[in-house]
């Protein structure tokens, strides 16, 4: 399947002329000059995100795509984005989009921090496999949606159909048997659509549901759009998305596939997207000693590197990562099984992401002392 | 946090001859001293597995001990300047060769990766010291020095373990033990996807395997397993707790096939229970959801479950970790704790107490017991620790992050206090999810075993650690010898017994669950009390005997059994033997027959009649004597209407009625008919009293009439109240007597003959 990327420009030329033209003078295109304590206006994108319906039962009813929708080809307005390391998903592959209501944009926070975006906001996250079988052919599951509320952000979670033609808002979860060919080797699983429940276990700060993958440590990349290689947080300042100027030195993870990064910084950023949501402060899991977060793993120690695990599992998994030992590190060891109550991390996974647990594996390896 | 240092060091080859290591039957004879090898390079790998790591061995090094004398043994290749970074395994084994079982073993207890191990070695007895190749397979030059060092044997702890190995036990989840098929005796059963496998223990001590294939489980039991007859056919039932969801096992009629029963609503299941939520008798299934409202499946009382989530611990995120079911408030109903455990700012790490209301609903006292902790807890240890009778716990925590141990003290009133300070748990250093509570040494002070430790109860509130081999287990008595047993993987660590008596008790529910969960049993002696509650679901995976168990020390004898049912049914069972199993069949208790007899019927007045209770009675029962009417008599003697032989002073001419009651725990029973006593002048004339004297009507309002039967000049009549105090006397018999006057209330007429004999009878004037 193709996916193409939209052309933004549409949406600029949708916007009233005078801003038009303050926009064509600025590349900061500042949204700001709309006048605020006024109703914001039916948006002029055809794009619905009406705080007072949604969730709404089917994913067509935000008119968040063009066209056949299984193509998904963003509407006006809806802009794709891709962190720089991706979190495992069962080999699941995804298209993300954000949209904001039209005179509304994100604020900066930090690094490190999910962008503060306006009330009416959008995430939407697909999956889907290529090669799914038995036909080896494309197949979309679900489709997430993250939605601001002046009260905080809704989960919104949609199970596409057989026919490929509408999802439908599933808040129950369920789950999917699915076969597919994965680098050539057939693989299958029992698929998770998660329900709001289970979502809200990675996606909270203390008891507040919250995105993931909107910071700008994770978006500071160039992005090829229809409209010609851009990086994201620019082109969101661009678009009007995002309030500008950003620092000029943002703190940055790196690709983990890219092998001409170092071990460690890649090791770090795979952790980041893969476990600190809930391995750091304030989340789910942040009674036990890792600190996973791209900004905290500097230090060794918040690594797990020479530290005892506070569970009992096997008593030759006598520290988190053990230097240069991965039979005897618990995290090598969780992040290899597959079993519910040892696997790491604890959902959205049921088999082995092979290329991470071989950069952990490569990592520890590399080590010969606790610092 | 804890850091653990590696010592990387120069790898130091010390190349020495192998002498015959190579199997078992050639294992080279070594006493205290050191020795090196180049390789482990002997053919046979040691099995079974005593340390931990599991299986990948390709290789083994095999070295033999004996001593004449017994000695603590410690077998050390803690030498990181000779040894350097190798990483080396170690087991102790006694037995015989091809038939060995762990005694210990070790992997990394030294500096870095190297091992140390004790064990205590039993004089003229063999043990096999056995290395492996675990971790350096491709490494021929994997050979080290290790030192073998002999020390008197210590005191035998409180707790020690005869260790044996089972391959015979399979499946995923090794995690239960439990009577499978109705005899009692506990079974060790452990659960794939596909098959629940039972090792159903014999009376001889040995165990049969059979493995019953199921149909594929919608949820396998990764987070914890519960069992008990939730369809009350005598054969027990199992429940998985899944990662998504809980699915049932219901036996047959047999108990030797499983039928699944599940609902697909997204359940992160943590600890899981059988209790019987309202009280119908039937069980019901609680399971602790980690991100959501508990949720708890009920039972329509012909085995259907319905799924139910609301109601017993609301937290909107959850965060419930290790649900226990204990009756804190001595009220006859089981109320739950929940251990909580939650990262980040959020309420959903505060532990919860609800009350049973007795009515099916719950009531959540967890601020005013004192019991809302958020000390990151994912299970708690309950046991009445001082043996005070009410409920104690230790809530034990997974991480200090917020806070500690926690050694809960019920005060009795509701409320809790804690009292870990010098207990032991406010000094201990390690963390864990799993604690459960047991006596495992029999003394009659329940215990606490958590990550390879026990804690043994002082009987001080205080405890003292004794370190173990068995990091977890499932509980249970694996070889019916009264001593409670670990099992751990395909590893049963019997516990030895030491000299101390215990009892058991097998239950058996009628109109309570068959299971008699939620029952209280109390053993009654010169200890005072001890008590249990019957659970199936303590600790945070692993369920443990339904079979209630008590050790007694060194007293030997128990004064009663007290068994209070669910259902409100008490049954009381004494002469009970110690150091056998007690099978208490719900309503069976016994209550007395009540019996006495009197030295003499027939009495002149001031005489004394002596009555012997005969009851018959198999437990100790209260006596409560009655006589009527209720004046002219007296106990003497220092007997009162409470003791088992009164004796009665009789001072007024009359019929007397004495009646008796006896009761024990399990009923009671009325002498019946009473018995008469006669009290005569001895002159004749009061022969027949009834024609002595007659009144009438009686009751009377204005006037009552007597009618006298026989000479009774000189005599005297008096009314005299219930209190005693004259109303009226007359020097003249009258045949009408006034009474319009007197309050209403019983009287006595007491007729006063010239001899001094006195005649009573009863009127009521109303």
């Amino acid at each position: 399947m193709t996916m193409n990327f939209p052309i933004l420009s549409k949406r600029v030329l949708l916007v009233p002329a005078l801003l038009l033209t303050a926009m064509t003078l600025s590349c900061r295109k500042d949204k700001t000059e709309i006048p605020t304590g006024l109703p914001i206006p039916p948006d002029p994108t055809g794009v619905s995100v009406d705080l007072t319906q949604v969730p709404y039962p089917k994913l067509s009813d935000y008119r968040f795509f063009e066209g056949d929708m299984k193509d998904q080809n963003p509407a006006e307005g809806v802009l794709p984005y891709e962190p720089i390391t991706q979190l495992f998903t069962d080999y699941a592959l995804k298209k993300r989009f954000v949209w904001m209501p039209n005179g509304t944009k994100a604020n900066y926070v930090s690094d490190t921090e999910i962008l503060d975006l306006p009330v009416g906001s959008a995430i939407i996250k697909t999956f889907y496999y290529d090669n799914m079988l038995p036909e080896n052919a494309t197949r979309i599951l679900e489709t997430r949606i993250m939605i601001r509320k002046s009260t905080g952000w809704i989960f919104a979670e949609y199970e596409w159909n057989d026919e490929q033609t509408e999802a439908y808002l599933n808040m129950d979860g369920v789950n999917k048997s699915i076969s597919w060919v994965q680098n050539g080797t057939p693989m299958s699983t029992n698929y998770r659509l998660p329900s709001d429940t289970e979502c809200m276990i990675c996606h909270k700060f203390n008891a507040s549901p919250i995105p993931i993958g909107i910071k700008p440590q994770h978006l500071n990349k160039s992005l090829q759009y229809a409209d010609g290689e851009m990086n994201q947080l620019q082109k969101w300042v661009s678009v009007g998305y995002l309030n500008g100027p950003l620092p000029s030195n943002i703190l940055t993870v790196v690709d983990y596939k890219d092998e001409s990064k170092s071990l460690r910084d890649r090791v770090r950023s795979y952790l980041d997207m893969n476990c600190a949501h809930c391995h750091q402060e304030n989340s789910h899991c942040d009674y036990r000693p890792m600190r996973l977060a791209f900004s905290e793993t500097e230090l060794s120690l918040n690594l797990g590197i020479c530290v005892d695990p506070e569970e009992f599992i096997d008593a030759s998994l006598v520290s988190i990562i053990v230097p240069g030992n991965t039979s005897k590190s618990m995290m090598h060891f969780r992040l290899g099984s597959t079993e519910e109550s040892n696997r790491m991390p604890l959902l959205g996974r049921t088999v082995v992401h092979q290329e991470g647990l071989a950069l952990l594996t490569a990592f520890i390896q590399s080590l010969t002392n606790c610092d | 946090m804890k850091k653990h240092l590696f010592l990387i060091t120069p790898f130091l080859l010390w190349s020495q001859v192998s002498l015959a290591q190579s199997t078992c039957a050639t294992a080279q004879i070594v006493t205290a001293g050191t020795y090196s090898f180049a390789s482990v390079d002997g053919t046979e790998v040691p099995m079974p597995i005593c340390a931990g790591g599991g299986a990948g061995a390709t290789m083994g090094k095999w070295f033999k001990f004996n001593s004449p004398e017994s000695v603590q043994v410690t077998v050390t290749t803690d030498f990181p300047d000779i040894n350097g970074n190798i990483d080396n395994r170690v087991h102790i084994y006694n037995g015989t060769c091809g038939a060995l079982n762990c005694v210990a073993g070790d992997d990394d207890s030294g500096t870095g990766l190297l091992c140390v191990v004790g064990f205590n070695a039993i004089a003229n007895t063999d043990y096999y010291i056995a290395f492996d190749n675990r971790w350096n397979t491709n490494n021929p030059n994997n050979g080290f020095t290790f030192e073998v060092i002999t020390s008197p044997m210590p005191p035998a702890p409180p707790v020690s373990f005869l260790t044996q190995n089972y391959p015979d036990i399979t499946g995923t989840y090794k995690i239960a033990i439990a009577d499978m098929n109705g005899d009692y005796l506990d079974d060790i059963v452990s659960v794939s996807g596909t098959s629940v496998n039972i090792m159903y223990q014999q009376t001889d001590g040995s165990f049969i395997q059979n493995t019953i294939a199921t149909d594929q489980a919608q949820f396998e039991p990764s987070w914890s397993l519960a069992i008990g007859d939730f369809n009350k056919d005598g054969f027990n039932d199992l429940l998985y707790g899944g990662g998504s969801g809980v699915t049932f096992f219901y036996s047959n009629s047999t108990g030797t096939a499983y039928t699944q029963w599940y609902v697909t609503n997204y359940v992160f299941s943590q600890r899981s229970n059988f209790v019987d939520l309202n009280n119908d008798g039937h069980l019901d299934a609680f399971v602790c959801h980690d991100v959501a409202p508990n949720v708890f499946y009920m039972n329509d009382g012909n085995g259907n479950l319905t799924y139910n989530q609301g109601g017993i611990g609301d937290h909107p995120n959850g965060g419930n970790y290790g649900s226990i079911w204990i009756d804190y408030d001595n009220d006859g109903d089981q109320d739950l704790f929940i251990s909580k455990c939650r990262g980040g700012q959020n309420t959903a790490k505060l532990n919860e107490l609800h009350r049973n209301n007795g009515d099916g609903t719950f009531t959540n006292v967890s601020v005013l017991a004192n019991m809302n902790h958020p000390n990151q807890t994912w299970s708690s240890a309950w046991n009445d620790f001082d043996n005070d009778g009410y409920m104690d716990a230790i809530v034990g925590a997974s991480t200090f992050t917020d806070g500690g141990h926690l050694f809960m003290h019920n005060n009795g009133d509701g409320t809790f206090t804690d009292i870990a300070e010098g207990s032991a748990w406010d000094t201990y250093t390690g963390t864990a999810i799993e604690y459960v509570s047991y006596d495992f040494n029999n003394d009659g002070w329940a215990d606490v075993f958590t990550n390879g430790r026990m804690f043994i109860n002082n009987g001080d509130n205080t405890f003292t650690i004794q370190v173990i081999q068995p990091s977890v287990g499932a509980i249970g008595d694996l070889n019916n010898d009264g001593f409670l047993d670990i099992q751990n993987g395909n590893t049963i660590y019997f516990t030895q017994p030491n000299g101390n008596n215990w009892i058991k008790m097998n239950l058996k529910g009628i109109e309570s669950n068959s299971n008699g969960i939620g029952a209280r049993v109390e053993i009654h002696g010169a200890w005072g009390k001890q008590i249990r509650d019957v659970q199936s679901g303590v600790g945070f995976r692993h369920m443990g005997t339904l079979n209630p168990h008590f050790g007694i020390g060194q007293a030997t004898e128990i004064d009663s059994v007290v068994v209070r049912w669910p259902s409100g049914n008490v049954d009381v069972v004494c002469n009970v033997t110690i150091n056998t199993t007690l099978y208490i069949e719900e309503g069976s208790g016994v209550a007395p027959v009540a019996d006495f007899t009197v030295s003499d019927n027939d009495l002149l007045p001031g005489q004394i009649a002596v009555f012997t209770d005969e009851s018959t009675t198999t437990c100790p029962v209260s006596w409560a004597w009655s006589v009527q009417p209720a004046m002219g008599w007296a106990f003497v003697n220092g007997t009162n209407a409470s003791s088992q032989n009164p004796e009665i002073q009789f001072n007024n001419i009359g019929i007397y009625n004495v009646g008796l009651v006896v009761a024990n725990g399990n009923g009671q029973s009325t002498e019946n008919p009473s018995e008469q006593i006669n009290v005569t002048s001895g002159v004749g004339i009061e022969e027949n009293m009834d024609e002595l004297f007659k009144i009438y009507p009686n009751p009377a309002s204005d006037e009552l009439n007597i009618t006298f039967g026989g000479n009774l000049e000189g005599a005297q009549i008096s009314v005299v109240s219930t209190i005693g105090a004259e109303v009226l006397s007359f020097d003249l018999l009258p045949n009408t007597i006034k009474v319009g006057h007197l309050s209403n209330g019983t009287y006595f007429l007491v007729l006063v003959l010239p001899n001094g004999s006195r005649m009573t009878k009863l009127f009521v004037k109303q």
